[in-house]
């Protein structure tokens, strides 16, 4: 009784990687321990793919 | 005037524009629904015929009346962190707030209604065949029949969700994949099922699109790599992804695509033949650009904050439904 298309799914990967930043509500911002801004670091963007275009997203799906 | 941010606060994407904003000296407040009634509050009196709301989030208090835009990226769901959180608290949070920023002047990156529409996958298969965009042949079907018809046609296809959406109970993922010619499609008849005729791909293509700006990244498909690979989004990393120039003949139906959609922002998928014809897959309203900006280096959130901060054009005054501009 599975939908057809189930018979493709395979387990989500979560991301749930501590990132190395915390939202500062004075900035707006998400920031580094350091106190910069962690969306000027690229190398870190990239590093932990949080601006990824990530399918199986629980509470997105406009990837 | 201010920019209002719709999202939650670990939306490192959202930053990126928000430097932007940031740098040029344009307020932003930035407010995830899920905090009210928690660390976002509301509040809006329509009295004597005229409007008066107000949010506060943060200690920033925004009048609804002085936002220019309204960047609707990741917001959490209304009501959802509040001390006693329910669907009815829910319901009600959304149209408190959702109802009274609708009644604002201020431009939408994407109007919600817009949204949601846009979100059907197959209104965009729709859409794009009628702006001229180069659409796969596709059935969306319960016909187990059906399905194994469009499979004699078309021995070489791909399977994928209809709404984009990932089951979450247990959370899987169902990326698109490629069926077999000979596969049992009885199972059809249990779920409307997509069925598309697979293109042989010598590159993926990302193009967001941000007003009316066209910014286009390529993804080269490796020569050895596997068939089986069907999702970019699944498959190993392999080459970068690299600016690219959009075909003279693509770009027309795109800005049609987003007229007609109402859509301020959008972010295009498509597949590039060995002809080098872009085919259509979809198009996400809210898809990410972080990655591609990382990679390739495109100033996609300093265009998205630069259309956010553009001034509200000036409405002319209504009455009960009259203009009351002197002529």
């Amino acid at each position: 009784m599975q939908p057809f298309a189930l018979n493709y799914a395979r387990p989500a990967v979560e991301l749930e990687a501590a990132v190395p930043y915390v939202y500062d509500a004075g900035l707006q911002l998400n920031v580094l321990r350091d106190g910069r801004v962690a969306a000027c670091d690229s190398a870190l963007l990239r590093e932990f793919g949080t601006t990824t275009s990530t399918a199986g997203s629980k509470t997105h799906f406009d990837d | 005037m201010t920019v209002l941010i719709l999202t939650c606060e670990e939306d490192v994407t959202a930053d990126m524009v928000v430097v932007h904003l940031h740098a040029t000296g344009v307020p932003v407040v930035r407010v995830d629904p899920a905090d009210l009634t928690g660390g976002v509050s509301l509040s809006g009196e329509y009295v004597h015929g005229r409007f008066r709301g107000h949010l506060s989030a943060g200690g920033r208090l925004v009048s609804i009346g002085g936002l220019r835009s309204v960047w609707v990226r990741r917001p959490g769901v209304p009501a959802a962190r509040a001390a006693q959180p329910s669907a009815w608290l829910t319901e009600e949070a959304a149209q408190a707030l959702y109802g009274m920023l609708r009644g604002s002047d201020a431009r939408w990156m994407n109007h919600p209604d817009a949204a949601r529409r846009a979100r059907h996958k197959p209104w965009q298969l729709r859409l794009a065949q009628r702006c001229g965009l180069p659409v796969p042949a596709t059935l969306i079907t319960t016909f187990p029949r059906a399905a194994r018809e469009f499979a004699e046609r078309y021995p070489e296809l791909v399977v994928k969700p209809v709404s984009g959406a990932h089951p979450q109970d247990p959370p899987r993922a169902v990326p698109t994949s490629r069926v077999a010619p000979d596969t049992d499609f009885s199972a059809v008849a249990f779920g409307p099922t997509l069925l598309q005729r697979r293109i042989t791909k010598r590159a993926d293509i990302r193009l967001t699109v941000v007003g009316e700006r066209m910014l286009a990244a390529r993804k080269a498909t490796a020569e050895d790599a596997d068939p089986d690979d069907v999702d970019v989004r699944f498959a190993a990393s392999g080459s970068p992804w690299l600016p690219t120039d959009v075909p003279s003949r693509i770009a027309p139906g795109v800005l049609a695509y987003l007229r007609e959609a109402e859509l301020a922002y959008g972010a295009f998928d498509f597949v590039e033949d060995s002809d080098g014809t872009w085919w259509f897959l979809e198009c996400n309203q809210s898809g990410q650009f972080g990655f591609v900006e990382v990679e390739t280096g495109q100033p996609i959130a300093r265009t998205i904050a630069e259309w956010l901060a553009r001034p509200v054009p000036v409405q002319p005054s209504h009455v009960n439904g009259s203009d009351t501009r002197v002529r």
